[in-house]
């Protein structure tokens, strides 16, 4: 009895200890990465003094996160091992290919204090996060960025505003690229014209459906698709309108497109295109590069897009294979009541903005890395070549001042992503593109309506994806005729008291009349 | 044992259903094999819909192994996913061994500990904090070590362990094995088939490493295999992005996809009798 209580006993004991034991275990598991990984960022406070001792023989590491794609892995990237060269850094870029995936990541480091040295920001996390006091107020060191205030100039300079701070660094602007594309070929097969006014294009869309334009004998075709509304942005232009809750000027005063009376005949006109069926029935629900699918083969007649999705060697190559004798031509925005104007043009976005974070003012030496890489990448006789183009004479020759892209090129196509500042956008784009060119200047040069909304800052208590998550789906309804237009100011009414959308309205006519608008 | 005519009528439903459900899951995987090696071209000119191919390329395949980052990912997940699933099945058995023992000392107090992170968890943030002051960031380990243990695979082992009988345990106390011998020599051999249910869990978890990987790590040369996978399927909607990269073909999208899912098709028929039958596993006590 006794004997079996005492094996009893240990036995207890020997699996308490291996349940300790298995605790530790964990941990030591945990701890044990520690030395084998290494690369391990230590904390903010305590910067070792030894970085400013060493720094002129040791790369300072610098770390930055942005959205992107296809960015190659560093042996291969030849803009990062140039700029290492070029500024004595060990440049780390991340880049993420989904925007959600980038707000998680730049969240989460930003909370836990694991600061990146440099990192996009849209507008709202600019407002947050430099009301939380996690950026670098750069007003003190716009002397030492001067390169880079000259390059984007004093408009990008304002966009990265907050108060009267300098919070982040905006590249420069860049052009308009979106125009309607429609199919030559299928014009010149039914006896078609281009379409010059709305009403033209509404009929040419339903001859594409109805005509058979490809002449396969079945009903396969399409006559307007796009992404979303989007493939009405020149209708709504051509009502003098921007698209649904754009602010702009008309007439010397502030407007909201919703609250312009001419929004409800662009509906009304959109309504009656689409009941005649001529437009892509999947219109609201085309996500990502569906319309161009439908586009490229051969579905669609007419679509609304952007010049590189259309006419980039690639795609020109699978309209081809999909029909040898397709061809897409862009064409100008159709004529309303309003005149010609290519849908909206936003002038007060910012086609991306940089931060730093305030932790770095600790870290003198490593800022200074950080403003001698934007100043670099801002540099037209410096690194702004090469991170438009690549190396000289490997990727790109200069001729006659012009560079010519090379074979090689096609080895630095990420070089975009090293584009900080931005870049000279249309000489950039002639250069790079130079088979698109004319494409290229055709959709820069359309009249577009100057869209103001990129200026605003939401005001408190106003949820803006709420909101324009309402104002789509009852403009969908409005433009499929599930709801009648009569109602149209009633659903501005819930607009106003639900979504809190008169708040808004009221902070922006403000926020745009204190920088000199409609006035 | 089809006997009379209702029993056929009954029979052929069955069929049916059953056959429309093979079918739901069998068309989708076929579409995506046939693109991936149908060429490009061939799938616009049929509208991008295509069950049979007529032209077979394996172009795509060659491309992503060849010239993509799909080859150093295969390392990455291959490391993590062998590794990951060892560190898992060790430190899991650990666990659910004591716990299983009916006079382990504060048996409740471990168990509730153990429910308790079932069901409340630390949150994105502090999981990160704890990651990184770890200094695991940007290591391969920040993708086996912070899920090294799931709780609800310790409860299925352990409930497994519970059903070990008594005696045995007994007559390996009285031939004077300790704990670790008993666990070694005798459980483990009688758990082949929770061990090989709990681990293929694990195994196709780390196979399909994402979000670990998306938060702790930004060095690119430790991607694992679906991050690449999703870059390549990502479709940019920004015209600016479109301009500047090549976008990947649909062709090609589909070939990634299959080289990411292959290996786990591949595993899964050698383990399926093993898995349906731990499936049970825990369901009766007995």
């Amino acid at each position: 009895m006794q004997q079996s209580n005492r094996v009893h006993r240990t036995g207890k004991r020997a699996r308490s200890w291996t349940a300790l034991l298995l605790m530790t275990a964990l941990l030591a598991g945990c701890a044990g990465g520690n030395d084998g990984s290494g690369g391990a960022p230590v904390n903010e406070n305590n910067t070792p003094p030894q970085a400013s001792s060493t720094a002129n023989q040791k790369p300072i590491k610098l770390e930055i996160i942005e959205s992107g794609n296809n960015l190659p892995s560093p042996d291969k990237d030849q803009i990062k091992q140039e700029l290492d060269k070029a500024l004595n850094i060990d440049l780390s870029l991340t880049v993420y290919p989904s925007g959600d995936d980038y707000s998680n990541q730049l969240n989460v480091r930003m909370a836990s204090g694991n600061f990146p040295d440099l990192f996009m920001i849209n507008r709202q996390q600019l407002l947050q996060f430099s009301k939380q006091g996690l950026l670098l107020d750069l007003t003190p060191y716009l002397d030492q960025l001067q390169q880079t205030v000259d390059f984007i100039g004093e408009d990008s300079l304002k966009k990265g505003i907050v108060g009267n701070n300098v919070y982040a660094i905006s590249k420069s602007p860049q052009v308009p690229y979106n125009t309607y594309f429609i199919r030559k070929d299928w014009l010149d097969a039914l006896g078609l014209e281009v379409p010059q006014t709305i009403e033209e294009l509404s009929a040419v869309a339903q001859a594409f459906t109805t005509g058979d334009p490809d002449g396969n004998g079945k009903p396969d075709t399409l006559g307007l698709t796009g992404g979303k509304l989007g493939a009405f942005a020149p209708v709504f232009g051509s009502y003098g309108v921007g698209m649904p809750g754009n602010f702009y000027e008309k007439d010397g005063t502030v407007v909201n497109s919703l609250y312009d009376p001419a929004m409800r005949e662009a509906l009304a006109f959109i309504r009656d295109m689409i009941s005649t069926g001529a437009v892509d029935p999947e219109l609201l629900a085309n996500s990502g590069l569906q319309h161009q699918e439908k586009a490229i083969k051969g579905q669609a007649g007419i679509i609304y897009i952007d010049w590189p999705n259309m006419t980039k060697e690639q795609f020109v190559e699978q309209i081809q294979t999909v029909n040898p004798n397709a061809e897409w031509i862009q064409i100008e925005a159709p004529e309303g009541p309003a005149g010609r104007y290519d849908g909206a043009w936003d002038i007060g976005a910012s086609p991306g903005r940089y931060a730093i974070p305030k932790a770095l003012e600790k870290q003198p030496e490593k800022l200074q890395r950080v403003f001698d890489l934007l100043n670099y990448v801002s540099d037209p006789d410096g690194g702004s070549m090469l991170v438009q183009f690549g190396v000289e004479d490997v990727h790109y020759t200069l001729e006659g001042g012009v560079p010519q892209m090379t074979e090689q090129s096609g080895d630095v196509g990420h070089s975009w992503l090293y584009q900080f500042t931005g870049r000279p956008e249309m000489d950039y784009l002639q250069a790079k593109f130079a088979a698109q060119s004319d494409y290229i200047t055709f959709a820069a040069d359309q009249p577009r309506i100057e869209v103001l909304d990129g200026f605003i800052d939401n005001p408190d208590g106003f949820n803006q994806a709420d909101a324009t998550r309402y104002i789509e789906e009852e403009l969908a309804k409005f433009v499929y005729s599930k709801r009648p237009l009569d109602e149209y100011d009633d659903f501005l009414q819930t607009l106003e008291t639900s979504m809190n959308y008169s708040t808004f309205v009221d902070s922006a006519m403000t926020q745009l009349q204190e920088l000199g608008f409609g006035s | 044992m089809v006997r009379g005519l209702d029993d056929k009528l009954f029979n052929t439903f069955v069929y049916i259903i059953l056959g429309l459900c093979g079918l739901a899951a069998v068309l989708p995987i076929l579409y995506v094999v046939s693109v991936s090696i149908t060429p490009f071209g061939e799938v616009l000119r049929n509208g991008g819909f295509i069950l049979f191919p007529r032209e077979i390329t394996f172009s795509a395949y060659k491309t992503l192994l060849t010239e993509s980052n799909i080859p150093r990912a295969f390392q990455v997940t291959i490391f993590i996913t062998v590794v990951g699933t060892a560190v898992n099945l060790v430190l899991t058995a650990l666990m659910a061994y004591p716990l299983s023992r009916k006079n382990l000392p504060g048996r409740h107090l471990f168990l509730l500990m153990i429910v308790f992170t079932l069901l409340f968890s630390g949150g994105i943030i502090p999981t990160y904090l704890i990651v990184k002051s770890m200094g695991l960031l940007d290591s391969v380990w920040a993708m086996i070590l912070p899920n090294a243990v799931w709780s609800f695979n310790v409860l299925i082992m352990k409930s497994f362990f519970e059903g070990l009988p008594e005696e045995l345990f007994e007559s390996a106390r009285m031939d004077g094995a300790k704990e670790f011998r008993i666990l070694l020599q005798i459980v483990t051999p009688l758990s082949v088939p929770v061990l090989l249910t709990v681990g293929l869990f694990y195994l196709v978890g780390h196979w399909n490493e994402f979000f670990q990987a998306i938060f702790y790590v930004t060095d690119r040369t430790l991607f694992p295999l679906q991050v690449v996978v999703r870059e390549i399927l990502m479709q940019s909607q920004q015209p600016l992005e479109n301009a500047e990269n090549m976008m990947p073909t649909q062709t090609m999208q589909m070939a990634s996809v299959m080289l990411a899912s292959l290996p786990v098709i591949v595993i899964y028929p050698f383990l399926q009798k093993h898995f349906t039958k731990g499936m049970l596993l825990g369901s009766i006590k007995g």
